[in-house]
């Protein structure tokens, strides 16, 4: 107790850190997501068979690999990127790889005659995906992006590894630096304390996911039945 | 900078042990943590009074933290409860606990398609309950779960990686390791990216192959 009131600020400090991190993620995978997601239910074979190769490298590599790629690799092509920034990267390209699938799940659910409609009406292609299939999809697609924005601030805690000062980080050097100046080793409590944070911050997303997809879903009774998962969203990907 | 085969083939021997070592964690934990998950959806899915509330929240707290503060919990945490772990069975502890709730998701997942009715039919013609558990909910569970096991077994592969924080020589490790110190690092990645994809498409590959034979009954 006494070592969370001495290190305060520091702690609120990392939390910060953990939550602009987060934010930032989010931001640059959202645009990626969006960008590439509607390119892909787009009619052109090699447009999708592009942002396919996309989808199954970033998430097949595992994360970790790729944050270190970004870190290690970036300068030796004279891309001096702060931790902070490398960090992004990394966590923006997993993050739109599975962003993309949600994306495209959603549109895929929107019946098709919503489109053959909208054509006949003589909409042009991007008025459609603005102005009519895009809002239906968007009842889809929000949900799983709010379990998508857990798992990215879950995966904040690897800015550790490459010395970003974000929560999880804090706690750990928090640790180290009671152990060698006053001599006794707090890492069950500070990580136990750690790992509670995480719980409030990512169950509270998630329960709000979870109201959100319950009330989205309740005025519309008459989607497709194949249309009612849209792409199982990578729920277990931390 | 360009490209060193020969620097990678010096270290080809390295990379093997530390992909040895990644291939028997995982396949420990793999393994390991389907058996949690079969117990895990057993206690739920029978309703187990204290046991199945424990397995739900239980489930809820490793899907909603980090799986590196997890790793850090058990590896730094819990000798200050006087439990002292290797580095190899930390990691496999770990893995072990962040997949196995994933796992009690899918069995159970599965266990929930064999309905109400079938049990009563399946006992209206005699079948003792193990019967009923083998020829009946058992195919049809595996069925319909093993496609999202083999998912969660995947990612547990790949979160593998992660236990190079705590300095588990395996694949990752082996690789940062070597690049701190040659900064031979285009060749490292390019050769633990390669690895990883084969082992992540080979595996997804004998899954899609699994789900296709397993399927066949219902394929006209």
């Amino acid at each position: 107790m006494d070592l969370l009131i001495r290190n305060l600020p520091f702690i609120l400090q990392g939390l910060a850190m953990t939550l602009g991190l987060a934010l930032a993620t989010l931001f640059f995978a959202t645009i990626i997501s969006f960008l590439l997601g509607t390119l892909a239910t787009l009619r052109f074979g090699w447009l999708r068979v592009l942002v396919k190769i996309y989808v199954e490298l970033f998430r097949d590599i595992p994360l970790v690999v790729n944050i270190f790629f970004v870190f290690f690799v970036a300068p030796l092509f004279g891309l001096e990127l702060s931790p902070f920034a490398a960090v992004t990267v990394g966590l923006s390209v997993w993050g739109s790889a599975n962003g993309i699938e949600i994306v495209r799940g959603g549109f895929n659910a929107v019946p098709r005659h919503q489109w053959q409609s909208a054509a006949a009406l003589g909409l042009k292609t991007w008025e459609i995906y603005l102005f009519i299939t895009g809002p239906q999809a968007l009842r889809a697609i929000l949900p799983p992006f709010v379990g998508l924005l857990t798992l990215l601030v879950q995966a904040t805690s690897l800015g550790a590894l490459v010395g970003v000062n974000e929560f999880f980080k804090v706690g750990q050097i928090i640790v180290e630096r009671t152990t060698m100046m006053e001599g006794w080793n707090p890492a069950f409590t500070v990580y136990a304390a750690v790992l509670l944070t995480y719980f409030v911050i990512c169950s509270t997303l998630s329960w709000f996911g979870r109201w959100l997809e319950r009330r989205l879903k309740s005025d519309r009774p008459q989607t497709r039945p194949e249309a009612i998962s849209p792409a199982e969203p990578a729920t277990q990907l931390p | 900078m360009e490209f060193d085969v020969a620097y990678l083939n010096a270290q080809w021997p390295a990379l093997m042990r530390g992909l040895w070592l990644t291939v028997q964690v995982s396949a420990l934990s793999i393994v390991l943590s389907i058996l949690v998950g079969v117990l895990g959806a057993a206690a739920r899915v029978l309703q187990v009074p204290v046991l199945g509330k424990l397995v739900v929240g239980y489930v809820e707290f490793i899907r909603n933290t980090p799986l590196l503060a997890q790793l850090f919990f058990i590896f730094y945490g819990l000798p200050g409860l006087g439990l002292r772990l290797s580095l190899f069975w930390s990691g496999v502890l770990c893995l072990t606990v962040w997949a196995g709730a994933y796992q009690i998701e899918n069995v159970r997942g599965g266990l929930e398609t064999v309905g109400k009715g079938l049990r009563e039919a399946a006992f209206s013609l005699g079948l003792s309950p193990w019967r009923f558990f083998r020829l009946v909910a058992a195919p049809m569970a595996i069925r319909v779960g093993l496609p999202s096991m083999l998912n969660t077994s995947i990612s547990l592969l790949k979160n593998s990686s992660y236990l190079q924080a705590i300095g588990l020589a395996e694949l990752t490790y082996v690789a940062i390791d070597r690049i701190s110190m040659d900064f031979r690092t285009i060749e490292m990645f390019a050769a633990i990216c390669v690895i990883y994809l084969l082992l992540v498409l080979t595996l997804s590959f004998f899954a899609s192959r699994l789900e296709y034979r397993l399927n066949a009954p219902f394929r006209l």
